[in-house]
């Protein structure tokens, strides 16, 4: 354990901290996007939809599949994408997602709505592992994919840089630059007289010593020059895909809280029975709440591979499914602001584990937010703490 | 029960434990042989699923408490079990190797059972679904450990000794069905069933909820340990693939197929599911359609039992005889659709035919819950009397519902 417990505060780079919070973030809107359909889709059944993953991964390969029918496709012949080709892979994608949701809801959740809850779970860890497995054997022999970087005309970034470089730093790179010009040319004038490049003099030898230590150190001041300074990248691509995120956002918060079918679903996670009595046809609510989760989640997985050049394959649900249903856990289930809330903290805490040094944990932190959040706070950081009645 | 006697209460367990011992021992010898090395190997897993699947049926099944991560004990008794061989205990492992195994089994179930402990007590306060969701999480991170430490091998795995012992693989699955069994005809075992069934009315009854929950836990974290240890030896090599979500999914699917709560059935379901994806890692390429067929018989034939569950109210005779006419008729249809599709040109790729072994779990629990979802067997258990009655003879009295 001793190489997980020595953490070096030292070795932490904290220049390159804004960037990693600022990739958090964008990356954290992903999550929120498929994180508000486990919410939704707990709230109205209390159900955990372990299958969401693999819609969102099933949305990711109707994202691919578009761009190869645009001509993007392995010896494709479309050169760069504009923002029409985005916009209908993400069409593309939230309909392969929404239909797929369609189905899992009708004829495999629906038929044992009224078995003990445990089944419908059990139920959605073997969707989830049919839809993974079978895609292994259906999808493309389950090799992994990518959609090629070409869709994407917003490749440059916009460049922030909150702290300019130490400016004695470059002075000095720059007063060392004409010692790495004059070695350069001594180099240069005694090769003429040498073989070649790796049978030296002993003068060549020397002189290429000189050139060899100017060069790092000129470099080395360089280095010094950049980590002193904070620059932040944006790219256009991704701020793209905030805007995308909060406008479909904005248009739930429109759908739930104000027309009618909102109501509905509010009234059917408030109390089940009762809103059957009420009128609702709960059959609808519940297909048209697992279609707007299983949407968003389409959404998300066509950003994901696209604009964080995500891999695709078969499994390449399972990853952003658990770290959006931590997220939902941790901002409350059931609970549609506390999805985003949990998510951008997801996106954060998991960028943080990768600046500070621990990559290959970065799937298991998931997993210790998870559990400390239900040891202390199970309801979540937005949700209530209800006591179960008798 | 009219009178204690102790004769004959202490005969019984030295008859029966006598029995397991002989009838290990002669399993052993029986598989003995280099020809035999690969029976010898599917024996060595099969006894070591069972041991899993009856500890996670102890905790699943008989407590109601929903775990999907137990791989991760059966991973920590593994690497505890190879570790320790490796280093402290390697002259013991090369002198006395069949000792050594079974001090490993029990360093395993210790190390298991105290991770489970640690696990338990705060996981244990959650209720359904958070439960495993947690136990999941926790699955992971034991694989993610060992994928990224240095002394555990990283993602190449580490190699240990090589102690093959079926002996003290089936007298471990023995020993897990009977600590199981005779656990549920005590006054505690009633407990463990009373949490299942309704945890309020339980600790309404007095029941002290946690500590119930948590012995169930240890005790199948233990075995799993156990079974973990003897794996690791049997293998000779230990690598984190070897304890994935999927090992911990295999295991559940072998509980609820059994039927959640019953041991006869989940003994047998392990065997059976065990092999059944053993087998098929060899099966040839097939053209795309075939499976494509299959599955759509698959639907056709739920499609008409569940029909037949939701309207018919007849004779139990007719409704075994529709129920075998829909199942039938879904096997035709499958031979049907996969002949004809084989002859579109779009489902003529070759699929290789050993990518289906998840999917035929994942097929069998969908299916389970949408037809049975209390499993093939439900709560009932092997009994005499339930042998007695098939021949036709009266129960002599009634048991205890179990």
């Amino acid at each position: 354990m001793s190489d997980l417990i020595s953490l070096n505060l030292a070795g932490l780079d904290f220049t390159t901290l804004p960037q990693q919070l600022v990739n958090g973030f964008l990356l954290g809107a992903i999550y929120a996007l498929v994180a508000l359909g486990y919410t939704m889709v707990y709230g109205v059944l209390k159900l955990i939809n372990f299958a969401h993953g693999e819609v969102f991964m099933l949305g990711s390969y109707g994202a691919m599949f578009a761009s190869w029918m645009l001509g993007f496709g392995p010896g494709g012949a479309a050169v760069a994408g504009s923002w029409v080709t985005l916009l209908l892979m993400l069409l593309m994608a939230m309909l392969v997602s929404g239909v797929s949701g369609f189905i899992i809801e009708r004829f495999a959740y629906r038929p044992i709505r009224n078995h003990p809850r445990i089944a419908s779970l059990i139920t959605a860890i073997g969707l989830s592992l049919l839809l993974q497995y079978g895609g292994q054997a259906f999808l493309l022999e389950g090799k992994k994919q990518a959609i090629t970087s070409k869709v994407n005309p917003f490749a440059d970034d916009f460049v922030f840089t909150p702290k300019k470089a130490d400016a004695s730093l470059i002075e000095q790179a720059a007063k060392i630059q004409p010692e790495v010009d004059a070695a350069q040319r001594a180099f240069d004038e005694q090769m003429k007289n040498e073989k070649s490049k790796f049978e030296l003099s002993p003068e060549g030898d020397r002189l290429n010593k000189v050139l060899a230590t100017a060069i790092a150190k000129r470099d080395d001041l360089k280095n010094q020059a950049d980590t002193s300074s904070v620059t932040i990248r944006l790219p256009k691509g991704k701020l793209i895909m905030l805007a995308t995120t909060i406008m479909l956002m904005i248009g739930l918060w429109y759908l739930v809280m104000k027309t009618r079918m909102g109501r509905a679903m509010r009234a059917v996670s408030v109390d089940f029975n009762a809103s059957s009595l009420m009128g609702i046809n709960l059959n609808t609510v519940i297909t048209f709440t697992f279609i707007l989760g299983s949407v968003l989640a389409g959404a998300g997985a066509m950003m994901y591979s696209t604009f964080q050049s995500a891999p695709i394959d078969p499994f390449s649900g399972t990853a952003p499914g658990v770290k959006a249903f931590v997220a939902a856990v941790l901002g409350g289930i059931g609970n549609i602001p506390g999805a985003v809330v949990g998510a951008l903290l997801m996106g954060v805490a998991e960028n943080l584990v990768t600046w500070a040094g621990y990559s290959s944990y970065r799937d298991a932190i998931a997993f210790v937010i998870l559990i400390a959040v239900l040891l202390f706070k199970p309801g979540g950081l937005l949700g209530s703490n209800k006591v179960e009645k008798v | 029960m009219t009178q204690f006697n102790f004769g004959k209460w202490f005969g019984t367990r030295a008859i029966s434990i006598l029995v397991a011992l002989i009838f290990c021992f002669l399993l052993d010898k029986f598989m003995q042989g280099a020809d035999k090395s690969y029976g010898r190997f599917l024996m060595s897993l099969a006894g070591i699923y069972v041991t899993l699947a009856v500890s996670l049926n102890l905790i699943n099944g008989i407590t109601g408490q929903f775990s999907i991560g137990h791989a991760a004990f059966y991973q920590i008794g593994a690497y505890t079990g190879a570790v320790l061989a490796a280093n402290k205990f390697s002259a013991l492992a090369a002198s006395k190797p069949l000792l050594w195994l079974l001090l490993s089994a029990l360093f395993g179930a210790i190390a298991a059972g105290l991770a489970g402990l640690v696990v338990g007590i705060p996981s244990l306060r959650l209720k359904g679904d958070y439960l495993a969701v947690v136990t999941l999480g926790i699955g992971e991170i034991v694989t993610i450990i060992a994928k990224n430490q240095k002394s555990l091998g990283e993602a190449y795995g580490l190699s240990t000794a090589k102690i093959e012992s079926i002996f003290l693989i089936s007298l471990l699955a023995i020993t897990c069905i009977a600590v199981c069994r005779n656990l549920l005809k005590s006054a505690h075992g009633l407990a463990f069933l009373a949490v299942r069934e309704d945890e309020v009315a339980s600790a309404a009854m007095g029941v002290n909820l946690t500590r119930i929950k948590v012995t169930a836990f240890v005790i199948g974290s233990a075995f799993a340990g156990a079974a973990g240890a003897l794996y690791a030896h049997t293998k000779a090599f230990v690598s984190p693939p070897d304890f994935s979500m999927d090992v911990s999914f295999l295991i559940l699917t072998m509980v609820v197929l059994g039927g959640t709560g019953s041991i006869t059935g989940t003994t047998i379901a392990a065997v059976v599911l065990f092999l059944i994806p053993e087998k098929m890692r060899d099966l040839p390429y097939v053209q795309m359609g075939t499976p494509l067929g299959v599955a759509i018989g698959i639907i056709v034939a739920v499609v008409l039992l569940r029909k037949i569950q939701e309207s018919f109210h007849g004779a139990g005779s007719v409704r075994l005889a529709r129920n075998i006419g829909s199942v039938g008729s879904g096997a035709v249809v499958a031979f049907i659709m996969a002949k004809l599709l084989v002859m579109v040109p779009a489902f003529q790729g070759q699929i290789n035919g050993a990518l289906f072994r998840m999917p035929v779990l994942a097929i069998t629990l969908v299916v389970l819950m949408l037809l049975r979802p209390q499993g093939i067997f439900g709560h009932h258990e092997f009994s005499w009397s339930w042998v007695q009655k098939l021949l036709g003879k009266k129960a002599p009295e009634t048991e205890v519902a179990v």
